[in-house]
């Protein structure tokens, strides 16, 4: 009778849970899940939002001599090497200032963390007009300085750097916060055990506190890249990829190609390979991170 | 005190200059973009266009640029849509997050950590890459927009408050955080409800949801300021100018201001407020949130 009981207990509860989990779960399924699969479906067609026909790879090998997509590629990489470790560092930085003794801890953790709660519309707003060729205050600021002005955007050797240089002052906070999460669970008794073998400030940041960081720094990256890796928003606002495709990135070609050629294929063959590249990267982290999902909190 | 401790000393106050140094250059960084936007609205047209380069407006109550702003763009509307999407995205996914949280955290049923694996993937899956299958799911939901049961012949969700709120209900960010959360609670809770025979769901409706102040709280934070900046989505699912959230309208207003800074930088202030307030509320909530999650959306 009671294992009965407990066996029906256990039933209920299994349905209870499927009831509790199946309104985010079904809107998890029908926007995320169904959208990856149909995303890699439609990138073997040439549809257009009226008709679609089965093409077979060709949208991939179009993908192989499009330059513009290659530049895209070349660019999104740049983007990422320029904006994704200065962040780190900087954050990095921050957060080991922040975990002294110091006065105004608190405020200086509110101001370092406020750029990442402006759009990345309003940030990049702010910063066309720090940038801004003619009349931006930076290159005003360099004229009444006597120096030469600065083609912020406006060339396509600088472009990208600049738009980095944005992105790098609206995360670097973000960064900030987790490092500073990270160092506050190092137990104090490692840096005690450390001062007790005589070691230095610059020992015991090699010996204890960057191998105790290891799982901080491997999330910060992964969450970097996964960012970093689609950017957009302040690629369409601020040079929209110009100037000549200098700053046009995988996401941006998928918008592009997706949304104003309407070419939705070949715009979705693309898809695939930012997310196969975001996967590829997250999936190489984990690996040499030794995290596992514990390491996600 | 002796030699080598007087050394020791100066180099700790060593360390402890460079610290103040590098901090005061950093907030410098932080404060200098968000400074030249609120000086350059309260400038003139001229003041603009001077060739060399004045830090302060010449009054601070010329607010000209405000009303302009406000005279340029339907903001009333951009600000209701904005609101209305945010307020409705935000209740929606408390209430099927945290449900979802605290079964994936409390119950036992088959699939779940096959079903909660497949959650945490979604976190490495970027929007654009699924952007164009969402269009077209919500361009042929059927019966909606003048479409036929089979979804065809209107244009179905798009351009709709729906396009915009239904997807983001629930995610794996929330999920995950309201998992983490319920996972610290004290299993004697259930015993002690199973006890008085409350059933699972009941246990949570009256036992969990009252002690989760913190991470609603939390998630309202993260999520209010994910909706309310969110351009990707608008900028992709909306069309009529009726439609457009806050963040598209200042987009549009870039184009419309051309080359009145003083303007631009205005709308931009009028659409930063909102999240500046909440952020100066409720501060401790959106590092608790970050800490405990690593992810802001």
């Amino acid at each position: 009778m009671k294992r009965i009981g407990k066996k029906r207990g256990k039933l209920e509860q299994q349905n209870a849970a499927y009831l509790l989990i199946a309104p985010s779960y079904l809107i998890y399924l029908f926007f995320v899940l169904i959208p990856v699969i149909w995303t890699i479906a439609m990138s073997f067609t040439d549809y257009n939002l009226s008709k679609a026909h089965f093409v077979g790879i060709s949208n991939y090998i179009q993908l192989t001599k499009d330059p513009i997509f290659i530049k895209s590629v070349g660019n999104t990489l740049f983007y990422c090497l320029l904006a994704i470790v200065p962040a780190m560092l900087l954050g990095l930085a921050l957060a080991m200032f922040l975990n002294q003794k110091l006065k105004g801890k608190g405020f200086l953790r509110t101001l370092f963390y406020l750029p990442n709660i402006f759009s990345m519309v309003a940030v990049s707003m702010a910063w066309l007009y720090l940038y801004d060729t003619t009349s931006g205050i930076l290159n005003k600021v360099l004229k009444d300085l006597g120096m030469q002005a600065v083609p912020w955007i406006s060339s396509a050797s600088m472009a990208m750097i600049s738009i980095a240089i944005m992105s790098i002052w609206s995360t670097t906070g973000y960064n900030m916060i987790l490092f500073l999460s990270g160092l506050q669970g190092i137990p104090d008794y490692l840096y005690e055990a450390a001062s007790i073998d005589g070691a230095t400030a610059w020992e015991k940041f090699i010996h204890v506190t960057i191998p105790m960081l290891k799982p901080t720094t491997f999330f910060v990256f992964v969450m970097a890249c996964i960012n970093s890796f689609q950017v957009f928003g302040q690629v369409l606002i601020v040079t929209n990829g110009g100037p000549m495709n200098s700053t046009t990135t995988i996401a941006h070609q998928i918008y592009r190609n997706g949304f104003e050629y309407y070419k939705m294929g070949y715009a979705s063959a693309q898809a695939v390979v930012l997310m196969v590249i975001i996967f590829a990267i997250t999936l190489i982290n984990m690996r040499f991170g030794g995290g596992d999902e514990n390491d996600l909190g | 005190m002796t030699l080598a401790d007087m050394g020791k000393k100066k180099k700790e106050n060593l360390v402890k200059g460079i610290s103040y140094a590098v901090l005061i250059i950093w907030v410098l960084i932080t404060l200098v973009p968000i400074i030249f936007t609120v000086l350059t609205a309260f400038k003139t047209d001229p003041e603009i266009s001077m060739a060399s380069f004045k830090w302060l407006p010449e009054s601070f109550g010329n607010i000209e640029s405000f009303r302009q702003a406000f005279a340029m763009g339907d903001w009333f509307q951009y600000f209701k849509n904005s609101l209305f999407i945010t307020a409705v995205t935000v209740v929606g996914s408390l209430i099927f997050n945290s449900m979802a949280g605290y079964a994936f955290a409390r119950l036992k049923f088959k699939g779940r950590e096959f079903l909660f694996m497949s959650v945490l993937l979604g976190m490495m899956v970027s929007p654009q890459s699924i952007i164009i299958p969402q269009y077209v799911m919500m361009r042929s939901a059927p019966l909606f927009g003048g479409n036929n049961i089979l979804g065809q012949g209107g244009t179905g969700l798009l351009d709709t408050y729906g396009s915009l709120i239904v997807p983001f209900l629930a995610g794996a960010f929330g999920i995950f955080l309201c998992r983490q959360f319920y996972s610290t609670f004290p299993t004697s809770l259930d015993d002690a409800a199973r006890i008085d025979g409350c059933g699972v769901i009941k246990t949570y409706f009256v036992i969990y949801l009252p002690l989760s102040k913190t991470i609603l709280a939390t998630l309202t934070i993260l999520k209010s300021v994910a909706t309310w900046n969110d351009f990707f989505y608008p900028l992709i699912m909306t069309q009529s100018e009726k439609m457009k959230t806050v963040q598209l309208g200042l987009q549009m207003f870039r184009g419309s201001s051309m080359t009145h800074y003083n303007y631009l930088m205005a709308a931009t202030i009028i659409t930063v407020i909102p999240m500046v307030i909440v952020y100066a509320c409720a501060q401790k909530y959106f590092v608790q949130g970050i800490v405990s999650s690593g992810m802001k959306n």
